[in-house]
């Protein structure tokens, strides 16, 4: 009975985490080839017929392509945003962690306080409006920025605690300046935990519903997570769409999801860890 | 080749004074050790010269040039850390190369000279590996090449071989003596191990608690030490040194006498003791014993004498060798 033990506790475990985690993918995936009515019973039989090409070509074509153009935007905030993160954010890391100073305090605490504060929504678009950024894309790239910046510091500061102080002061005797010390030198170096983070980054963006409905109204500004109110209204719901709209939502984090993989937890646990 | 001068040099971090008013020439061409228990400021008036640490005050100058606030990619220095401090993400060559290249020098200037220093250090097969594929004597060879392609006034070493293990250290000992009578360039070299400063050093600076206790050559230094402190840290095993009522009643402050300079017995003898335990090396053996109102002592004897743990044994010290010191 024993031999047997971990056997059937793996099996079970695994049974639980297929039912989390799987099953509610397989039903997204079972209603976006079924038809209007089929799907709106919402429940797990086989569909009478496979509408999968023609779900596609609906989800694709519905308001006059609105979905490319969402893919667009949504591509644009997400590449956008992440650059500016990372080079920010490895830069603030970099001079917390390397100069001592006594701001170094002050900055902690606002550090920590954006990681804290909810965002507040009224008074941010009251002051986007102010400053003409309201309804554009620029104002929603630096929305995102500002409000990642805090966990991606906090990442790279401890990141480059790892790194020996003395590659820096080679690097000043070999002539570096200070920005050639951290381009060449300290950024190379930062490849683990960069990969990390923009891949958490650039899913969190690219899936983010919210924000862009918040601060990024308008039908030219569409973001991919909006496109779902297509298929949705009060009165009707074409659950069909709606679900192989999710689908090829999900895509393509997913695919970055899966190849990167192992190099998120490696670079999420390098900075806790002398290796 | 530059000279490297240092006049009044004093550093404190806050009201605590580290480096308390250094006095210092080195010729050039020179071998200079800096050499100082852990916490003697050595490493710190290393890196004052280097320029990575702030003069508080004082002048340092380097070729008859005043650098004290200069940049360290100004005063024509080069250094090598105890760490190597090779660049992980760049090959051997890119490591050597990189000072060049941030000056902006010609790719093909760039090869030449990181070609020749390769070749020196015979390190040419291993130029295109990463730091972490090499050996821990390879590193510091590399680290010793990025030195060397930077064409310097003046290198500078910090503890480069306490990472190293023994044979890998006499050995590095052996090139990095070799390679400086090969460039003839003034070097600054600190360690916390008298050895080293031993077999390398022209000149032998002896630090302690901020401040120069001695500086001469290593045999005067292990001959005439000037203070209780470099003749108990010059040489080893370290010096038998006496204080209290015993110096005084033998006419001084400090008592000392080498092990070395100790004749044993087991008869006669001008101290007495009973052997606690002995340390055969092979040539020599260490004998450590305990005499009666003197303390701990302990003498150098052949490999081949039979003294054996719990013997009483005659110490006498060689005429001539006693030490008095009246500090």
């Amino acid at each position: 009975m024993r031999r047997y033990r971990p056997i059937v506790v793996g099996g079970i475990s695994l049974a639980i985490a297929a039912v989390i985690f799987i099953v509610p993918f397989l039903f997204i995936a079972l209603q976006a080839v079924k038809s209007r009515s089929e799907a709106s019973r919402l429940n797990f039989l086989l569909p009478k017929e496979w509408l999968l090409w023609d779900n596609l070509v609906a989800v694709v074509e519905a308001r006059n392509y609105q979905l490319l153009l969402a893919y667009f935007n949504s591509t644009v905030i997400t590449v956008f945003s992440v650059t500016i993160l990372v080079v920010l954010s490895a830069m603030v890391g970099y001079v917390m962690q390397r100069r001592r100073s006594r701001w170094n305090g002050v900055v902690q605490v606002a550090v920590l306080i954006g990681l804290m504060m909810p965002p507040a929504v009224v008074p941010t678009i009251g002051l986007l409006q102010s400053i003409g950024l309201f309804k554009t894309m620029s104002g929603m790239v630096l929305i995102q920025v500002a409000y990642n910046l805090s966990f991606s510091t906090l990442l790279y500061r401890s990141f480059i605690g790892t790194i020996p102080r003395d590659l820096d002061e080679a690097a000043l005797i070999d002539g570096a300046k200070p920005w050639q010390i951290f381009f060449r030198v300290v950024m190379p170096l930062l490849k683990p935990v960069t990969v990390t983070n923009i891949v958490v980054q650039s899913i969190a963006i690219f899936n983010d519903f919210t924000n862009p409905l918040y601060y990024l109204p308008g039908k030219e500004n569409v973001t991919v997570q909006l496109t779902l109110y297509n298929f949705q209204s009060m009165y009707s719901s074409q659950y069909n769409l709606l679900f192989m709209n999710i689908l090829l939502v999900t895509i393509p984090p997913l695919i970055v999801f899966i190849f990167f993989n192992r190099q998120i937890v490696a670079g999420m646990t390098a900075g806790g860890v002398k290796g | 080749m530059s000279g490297v001068q240092l006049k009044d040099i004093r550093k404190s971090f806050g009201a605590l004074e580290i480096i308390k008013g250094i006095d210092l020439d080195v010729r050039p061409g020179e071998f200079v050790v800096f050499v100082g228990p852990s916490g003697c400021g050595k490493s710190t008036l290393l890196r004052m010269i280097a320029g990575l640490e702030d003069v508080t005050s004082g002048v340092l100058t380097i070729g008859g040039k005043d650098v004290t606030y200069a940049e360290p990619s100004q005063r024509g220095i080069a250094m090598v850390f105890q760490s190597y401090a090779l660049y992980p993400h760049m090959t051997v060559a890119e490591n050597i190369g990189f000072g060049l290249s941030l000056a902006g020098r010609p790719k093909a200037e760039i090869a030449a000279k990181v070609k020749e220093a390769a070749g020196s250090l015979q390190l040419t097969h291993l130029l295109d590996r990463k730091p972490k594929a090499l050996s821990g004597g390879q590193r510091q060879r590399v680290a010793i090449g990025r030195a060397i392609v930077r064409n310097p006034q003046v290198f500078l070493f910090d503890e480069p071989l306490s990472n190293l293990d023994a044979s890998l250290r006499a050995q590095m000992r052996l090139e990095i003596t070799d390679l400086h009578k090969k460039l003839g360039a003034t070097m600054i070299y600190v360690t916390h191990d008298q050895v080293e400063a031993m077999t390398m050093a022209d000149k032998i600076v002896v630090l302690n608690g901020g401040k120069i206790e001695q500086v001469g050559r290593p045999m005067d230094l292990y001959n005439k030490p000037a203070t209780p402190f470099v003749a108990g840290f010059i040489g080893s095993p370290k010096m038998n040194l006496y204080t209290g009522a015993v110096a005084e009643g033998l006419g001084c402050k400090t008592y000392g006498i080498r092990p070395e300079d100790l004749t044993l017995s087991s008869e006669r003898g001008r101290w007495s003791g009973k052997i606690r335990h002995v340390e055969r090396l092979g040539a020599d053996a260490l004998v450590y014993f305990k005499v009666e109102g003197l303390g701990d002592m302990v003498a150098r004897t052949l490999g081949s004498a039979t003294f054996l743990p719990g013997d009483t044994v005659w110490a006498t010290p060689i005429p001539g060798a006693e030490r008095h010191f009246d500090s």
